[in-house]
């Protein structure tokens, strides 16, 4: 029996790591502080970075705010809702593709790739993207304290391909992640519900494009989740849709068809329904307004709550069903729960907080932020993990059942829907004809009875299985799920009793070399945006500096030798010279020249008397 | 009980050790009661199965080694699967009882289809009303399942106090037991699939 021993004494502060929520619509940083979870600030606001990406004719990307505000200026670069894409497939999001104004391929391998100013990215990428915003805001709110170490938040009905593509779209930002935790889970962590000693609580999460219903016992600092149920499809872009079709189809009526494969409409559209879907929230009524005038478009319509909650009933309706399930999954009565627990913006609307309320028969609890309850929670995990506390314990579950196929498409289950993870379960394989070296095997996860309704992980080749006659050999496959909701496969022969290295190739999601890759060009990205700024400072200090002794030539050809008055103008042809090519290396020489050049100006400056008020003052400052 | 190859003190499971923290690398075979530190059994209180449950994971989960080295990180991951993966099995009555039918040597499911023969004849019955619910208005289809519902039920609990009989004391290899609870065994497998169809028909509502 083999064991390993623990340094268990820990000494010193709780080092910092980061909880990040990497939202549909907003991406948020907290960090555990001062004994309880803070969501990080950036004068004074919260540090919500919108999951949105600008690509700027040139230059690196822009995510956040500024992003967002280019949707309408120029909307065939603005990416957004990029959560949707991540482990998906072409074919998996072809119907949404229709209305959004984004041009996408797919890989050999039938990965989708969005395209913007003529370079293919991987949902990974963009992903990445927008976690190095988070993480460089996160950097700012900490006064320069730097950590890479992070929790990040996935929905809960995600399955293993989403979480390893979030799980790689971090190591492209260059950040490690310490857990994937979901969301429901997180944000019940952020209420402390382990303040009460027992009890069963929902979470219903209705985010921007997810939908999460998770069931959990709570005890003694113990949270195990019972089930969890859900729908990576269906969010507040959802709902935006059904305001935005009711525009578009009255508009189509108007100005024709054609319109609407306008980038610009498209765009705009989509940001009127979610105007007026906010405003029906503290409203009564609202206007659903779309003023393009590019387009000669000037449309307008009154919709009441009760209208919108009308067009809406069905997409409603799917998240109780959800719920129905997930309880019925957890064995528990909806009046048996003894908390109901709100998250994502989506759950501001009133009309689904009614319904919620009436569908568990109590007050659901929206005292935190329903934004800013996951990033929370995740702080709450990353201090867990950082070593921080050792009273609380988190059971989590995989969503879905994870299976094989077997002969005639059909599947035979490996490991339950809601078993507590990690878990694992194993295989056992043979060949079919002498001398056989590789078996395939295709696993899928999903609830359905054939694997072409459930989700791919992939084809899996199991290789270098010794030779021998058919039958005989004996490969035990072991299939195990880790904490992060996330599938690995390994496998050993017994037929032979030796544990021959078997190798496995799954055939799914980014490979290895691919991130490395992307991680290659993350930093080499970075490199760039540093030197790009280097370059932007460089082009402003010159700029003061020309102006400055522009103002002071005539000063100079007085009261300087010739000498110094002819490295001055040749300082400045430098200067200007540099001003225009952009080199960071011929700006930086640029500047040590025209520093050195106007060092006996300065001198001078200094020691007319006219200039005391000058004394220590560099001339940039003139 | 084991003593700690680390530490020497008493083990409560094989996989942890809760006097000096250092993680076990227990050989493959354990049975599940061994895993969560229990005595071997058909009875399993749920509360009790609980609380080792959380019990042991305090000492293994993967959480609580987060900044680890990498073997120690794995082998977290690994243990908490085990016991994970026995709490599951021995939470579950039909998977509990396959466990013992199969390390006692009973037939297997394949070797053995039979269920007894009075509960054969209701299950044909069952098929009937589960087929024909389909066809019925919604209203009326749910009346139907959970009526259904309220019958299966009672006959899942007779059947697994019948199951309890057969199966305490364990029995050993060999033991004609072994054939009448894998008849059980097969019927159990019949409610609990015709139980997880109603409920899916009752949900699809």
């Amino acid at each position: 029996m083999g064991y390993i021993e623990l340094n268990v004494l820990n000494s010193g502060p709780t080092p910092l790591a980061l909880g990040i929520d990497l939202g549909t619509t907003n991406s948020l940083a907290a960090i555990w502080r001062d004994g309880r979870p803070q969501v990080l600030k950036v004068d004074g606001r919260s540090a919500l970075v919108p999951s949105v990406i600008y690509f700027p004719r040139e230059g690196q990307p822009i995510v956040g705010r500024e992003a967002r505000e280019q949707a309408i200026a120029d909307p065939e670069h603005v990416l957004f809702s990029v959560k949707r894409f991540m482990g998906r497939g072409l074919g998996d999001v072809r119907q949404e593709l229709e209305r959004l104004p984004y041009r996408a391929s797919a890989t050999e391998r039938g990965l989708i790739q969005l395209e913007a100013r003529g370079r293919r990215y991987s949902p990974e990428e963009l992903s990445a993207l927008i976690l190095m915003k988070v993480h460089d805001v996160a950097c700012q709110s900490l006064a320069g304290q730097d950590t890479r170490k992070c929790v990040i938040t996935v929905p809960a009905y995600f399955d293993d391909t989403q979480r390893q593509a979030t799980r790689d779209a971090a190591r492209i930002a260059g950040l490690e992640v310490l857990r994937i935790i979901n969301e429901p889970t997180a944000a019940s962590l952020a209420y402390g519900l382990d303040q009460r000693n027992k009890g069963n609580v929902v979470v219903y999460d209705l985010g921007g494009g997810t939908f999460d219903v998770t069931v959990l016992s709570i005890e003694d600092g113990v949270f195990q989740v019972r089930s969890t149920a859900g729908d990576t499809h269906l969010g507040g872009d959802d709902f935006d849709q059904r305001l935005a079709d009711l525009a578009r189809s009255a508009i189509a009526a108007q100005h024709g068809g054609k319109v609407l494969e306008d980038p610009g409409f498209q765009q705009a559209v989509r940001l009127a329904a979610e105007q007026c879907k906010i405003a029906l929230s503290s409203d009564p009524e609202a206007e659903l307004h779309l003023s393009i005038p590019e387009l000669r478009i000037s449309w307008r319509q009154r919709v009441t709550r009760e209208e919108f909650e009308q067009l809406c009933a069905d997409l409603l309706e799917r998240t109780f069903a959800a719920c129905r399930q997930a309880l019925s999954d957890s064995g528990l009565k909806p009046e048996q729960i003894d908390e109901v627990v709100l998250v994502g913006g989506s759950t501001r609307m009133p009309g689904v907080r009614a319904r919620v309320e009436r569908f568990f028969g109590r007050k659901p609890h929206t005292e935190l932020n329903p934004d800013e309850v996951v990033a929370l929670g995740a702080a709450v995990q990353a201090h867990i993990l950082m070593g921080g506390r050792r009273d609380m314990l988190l059971l989590d579950v995989t969503p879905l059942s994870l299976g094989i196929e077997t002969m005639g498409g059909a599947i035979s289950k490996l490991i339950d829907r809601n078993s507590t993870i990690p878990c694992e379960a194993t295989e056992g394989f043979t060949t079919y004809a002498d001398n056989q070296t590789g078996i395939d095997f295709h696993i899928v996860q999903g609830e359905r009875e054939l694997a072409k309704d459930c989700r791919s992980l992939g084809r899996f080749q199991l290789k270098g299985i010794p030779p021998m006659p058919a039958g005989l050999a004996r490969v035990a496959v072991k299939f195990h799920i880790d904490a992060d909701g996330v599938l690995t496969v390994s496998a050993k022969e017994l037929g032979t009793g030796v544990h021959a290295h078997i190798e496995i190739q799954p055939m799914h999601g980014l490979s290895d070399a691919e991130v490395e890759t992307m991680l290659k060009d993350g930093f080499q990205n970075a490199r760039e945006d540093f030197e790009a700024r280097r370059a932007a400072d460089l082009v402003t200090e010159i700029g003061t500096m020309i102006r400055a002794t522009e103002k002071n030539m005539n000063a100079a050809r007085a009261g300087l030798d010739r000498e110094s008055v002819r490295d001055l103008e040749d300082a400045l042809a430098a200067a200007r010279a540099a001003l225009q090519s952009r080199s960071p290396g011929e700006l930086q020489s640029a500047r040590d020249l025209f520093e050195r050049a106007t060092l006996p100006l300065a001198a001078l400056l200094m020691n007319n008397v006219a200039q005391k008020a000058l004394m220590g003052k560099s001339l940039g400052e003139v | 009980m084991e003593a700690c190859p680390a530490c020497g003190a008493a083990l409560h499971t094989p996989l942890a050790c809760a006097a000096c923290g250092a993680l076990l690398d227990a050989p493959a075979e354990l049975s599940p009661w061994k895993l969560l530190g229990l005595e071997s059994g058909w009875q399993v209180e749920p509360a009790e199965l609980q609380k080792r449950l959380v019990r042991c994971s305090r000492l293994m989960h993967p959480d609580f080694f987060a900044a680890a080295p990498q073997a120690a990180r794995e082998l977290a991951g690994r243990n908490s699967a085990r016991l994970n993966e026995a709490y599951a099995l021995l939470l579950d009555p039909a998977r509990r009882a396959e466990w013992i039918l199969t390390h006692a040597g009973g037939p297997s499911a394949q070797a053995e289809r039979s269920m007894p023969q009075a509960f054969l004849m209701q299950v044909l019955e069952w098929n009937e009303t589960l087929e024909a619910s389909r066809g019925e208005p919604a209203g009326r289809r749910q009346q139907t399942l959970d009526e259904l519902h309220g019958e299966l039920e009672p006959q899942r609990a007779a059947l697994l106090s019948r199951l309890a009989n057969l199966l305490t004391p364990l029995p050993g290899p060999g033991s004609p037991q072994l054939l009448a609870a894998r008849k059980e065994l097969n019927a159990l497998a019949y409610l609990d699939r015709a139980l997880a169809q109603v409920q899916d028909l009752r949900l699809a509502h």
